[in-house]
């Protein structure tokens, strides 16, 4: 290879790619191998979300984005890719869900259409890599821990304070109005409605004034 | 000196530009000989390479005719493989003659031809050619290479120039 | 919440990341394009305007293309080869021609007696990129075949010609070699046989006469179209063995395909960064080309 194949026109893709590919042991050579990943594949749009050995998810993942890309960038009225979604997909279904679920799901969509993610091995076992692989937007509940909630981040620290001086400044304001009000009151007649909220904020602010050397 | 390190680097090229297409039969048209081939192909110009005369001469003729082309028995460099200008000894009807190398099969550096077939031109031992035309196209950089071995060599190579019937 | 530092962080990474091979995108994630979005679209709003690159940009000049092998890749290298590209094209005329099509090529030649050669052949093969870009001519002169590569951007080359621009069945024409002569002789006085413009390259489906065997090659492998009488000569045993090193999953084989091509959005960078220069060269080309073809009836009157 020294020129690039220029009769063919593919999108890019949105996952590292390895500069060669992984042989995946087989003893009917590269066409077992493809065999092999046509199962995976096969198996990755059928269940969105699968569990197998890090090199062929990795090797299948490839696959899949690109028969996604494809089928995004040419429809369903593309003879040769159709073709491909035969060759790929074994169970024939799965094409209509490819065109008309697959697709309108990933169309405007900014990141690769699938995700990986290391999974743990049993020990003592198997000594390969784990891993799962799925298609974004799937039914099932997210792998990843939502950390967006945790108090102790920095950020989330900096939020609760910003928040609290905002709130802080409010009240002030609040203070402040109601100040004004009561000596225009007093003015005109006589003022005492105004105490009771006045109070409340005060005890609210000495509250707040405690909990932030916890947080 | 300068030439012969201009050579290794020529000879490095090649084994470095083979690509698609270089594998071929045994050198030389042999149009009526049986055509077996027990080894590799091989394009390079070693002894028992089978070689085309270009000239007109006598000799020349009739051994292309008959489909027996002259066999290269030795080749005057240091190693062994005829480059573009080398002189040979060649067999050829049962007589050792000498020849010059006008056209090669290998694969050739970057602006010099390369031919269809491994072209000889007959010569004697002062360096003068036996025919009086050659009939197909030399590279011009045979020129050059002949001028400076006739030179070196106190031979007089310039002559298969003057036989030439045109450069490409 | 925490999505707007993400952002800041990932933005911030992105400027000062050193710009390397891309081998994944480097697209924002959805969020980040999201929020992206309304400032892009206050920045750009006024200069819409992005040089539209032709489709056909690719088959006229794939040299710029870089090698997709991924170790060869070095951005910085690519880049400084196309200016130089660039550069050596507004000396040269270097015009678009494809394998199949016959060129005249002059070349500055010190051991010729003009100091200058001329050869005149089909283009039979062309491969390497960047500088590096070379093609392979093929004629048949007094009987005798030869072939000769030359280097595209070789400085010593003085004229590029195209006599007759039309593409071939197949990709490289390597078969000529084990074809008749007369399929690859060309008169070397040939006149240039213009092409209208705008009109599409024509592809000559001509099917060229094999040699009975041996070959340099074994043909019947290769699935060639611009042969004609491969049949005759192989026998049940080559049918055989060309069965055999079939690859029939190969046109499936996505990521070889990939791995084998620079990605589309990798391709319109590229060309958005060469196509102004290279399309006022053209342009100027038809200009001087329009100039000469008005001077020559007065000279003959």
């Amino acid at each position: 290879m020294n020129q690039a194949d220029v009769s063919k026109l593919m999108s890019q893709l949105r996952i590292a790619v390895r500069p060669t590919k992984r042989n995946l042991k087989n003893p009917d050579g590269p066409e077992g191998r493809l065999l092999k990943l046509r199962k995976t594949v096969t198996a990755l749009v059928k269940h969105e979300r699968i569990e197998l050995y890090y090199n062929r998810a990795d090797e299948a993942r490839g696959y899949a984005e690109l028969l996604i890309s494809n089928a995004i960038r040419h429809g369903d009225r593309h003879k040769a890719t159709m073709e491909l979604a035969d060759y790929w997909l074994l169970e024939k279904q799965l094409v209509h869900k490819l065109f008309k679920v697959l697709v309108p799901r990933f169309e405007n969509s900014n990141v690769s259409y699938t995700r990986m993610f290391k999974a743990p091995r049993d020990y003592p076992g198997m000594y390969y890599r784990k891993s799962v692989l799925e298609l974004r937007g799937n039914p099932y509940p997210v792998l990843t821990p939502d950390n967006s909630q945790n108090r102790n981040l920095l950020h989330n620290v900096l939020l609760d304070e910003a928040r609290k001086e905002f709130r802080r400044e409010k009240l002030a304001n609040l203070a402040n109005k109601l100040a004004a009000e009561t000596e225009n009151a007093t003015a005109s007649t006589t003022a005492t409605p105004a105490q009771a909220p006045v109070t409340e904020t005060q005890t609210e602010q000495s509250k707040q004034a405690e909990e932030a050397p916890k947080a | 000196m300068a030439q012969l390190l201009l050579r290794n680097l020529t000879r490095a090229g090649n084994a470095a530009l083979i690509t698609k297409g270089t594998s071929s039969s045994i050198t030389g048209a042999e149009p009526g000989s049986r055509q077996l081939h027990t080894t590799q192909a091989c394009c390079e110009i070693r002894k028992l390479a089978r070689l085309r005369v270009v000239d007109n001469s006598d000799l020349g003729k009739r051994a292309m005719a008959e489909g027996r082309p002259p066999r290269c028995i030795h080749v005057y460099n240091k190693r062994g493989v005829g480059l573009i200008g080398d002189k040979v000894l060649v067999a050829i009807k049962g007589q050792m003659k000498k020849g010059i190398l006008v056209g090669l099969k290998q694969k050739q550096r970057i602006k010099q031809p390369q031919f269809d077939s491994n072209n000889l031109v007959l010569i004697d031992d002062n360096g003068s050619p036996l025919g009086t035309r050659i009939h197909v196209p030399i590279p011009t950089v045979l020129r050059t290479i002949l001028k400076e071995k006739t030179l070196a060599k106190g031979a007089d190579y310039t002559k298969v120039l003057a036989i030439a019937s045109r450069y490409v | 919440m925490n999505i707007n530092v993400r952002i800041l962080t990932k933005s911030v990474a992105q400027q000062y990341a050193f710009k390397r091979i891309v081998t994944f995108s480097t697209k924002p994630t959805q969020q980040a394009a999201a929020a992206a979005v309304p400032q892009q679209q206050e920045v750009t709003g006024p200069t819409v305007r992005k040089p539209i690159v032709p489709a056909h940009y690719r088959f006229v000049y794939p040299e710029f293309l870089p090698d997709p092998k991924v170790e060869w890749r070095n951005a910085v290298r690519e880049k400084l080869e196309r200016l130089d590209m660039l550069d050596r094209r507004r000396q040269i005329e270097l015009p678009e021609f494809y394998v199949g099509s016959i060129l005249a090529v002059t070349s500055s030649d010190p051991h010729a007696a003009g100091k200058t050669s001329r050869f005149v052949g089909i283009c039979i093969h062309r491969e390497r990129c960047g500088l590096r870009a070379r093609f392979i001519l093929r004629n048949v002169i007094d009987h005798q075949g030869i072939e000769v590569v030359y280097e595209l951007y070789d400085p010593t080359i003085q004229k590029v010609e195209v006599l007759r621009l039309e593409k071939r069945l197949d990709d490289s024409l390597f078969y000529l070699r084990d074809a008749l002569p007369e399929f690859s002789t060309f008169d070397e006085n040939m006149e240039a046989e213009p092409l209208e413009e705008g009109a599409p390259v024509p592809i000559n489906d001509i099917k060229v006469v094999l040699r009975p065997r041996p070959w340099l090659e074994r043909w019947e492998r290769q699935n060639l179209l611009g042969v004609a009488n491969i049949e005759q000569y192989i026998k049940d045993k080559h049918r055989k063995s060309a069965e055999k090193v079939q690859k029939p999953w190969e046109k499936y084989d996505l990521m070889k395909q990939y791995r084998a091509t620079i990605p589309e959005e990798e391709q319109k960078e590229i060309f958005a960064e060469v196509h102004t220069e290279l399309h006022t060269l053209e342009l100027q080309r038809k200009r001087n080309k329009r100039k000469r073809t008005f001077v020559k009836p007065k000279h003959l009157a």
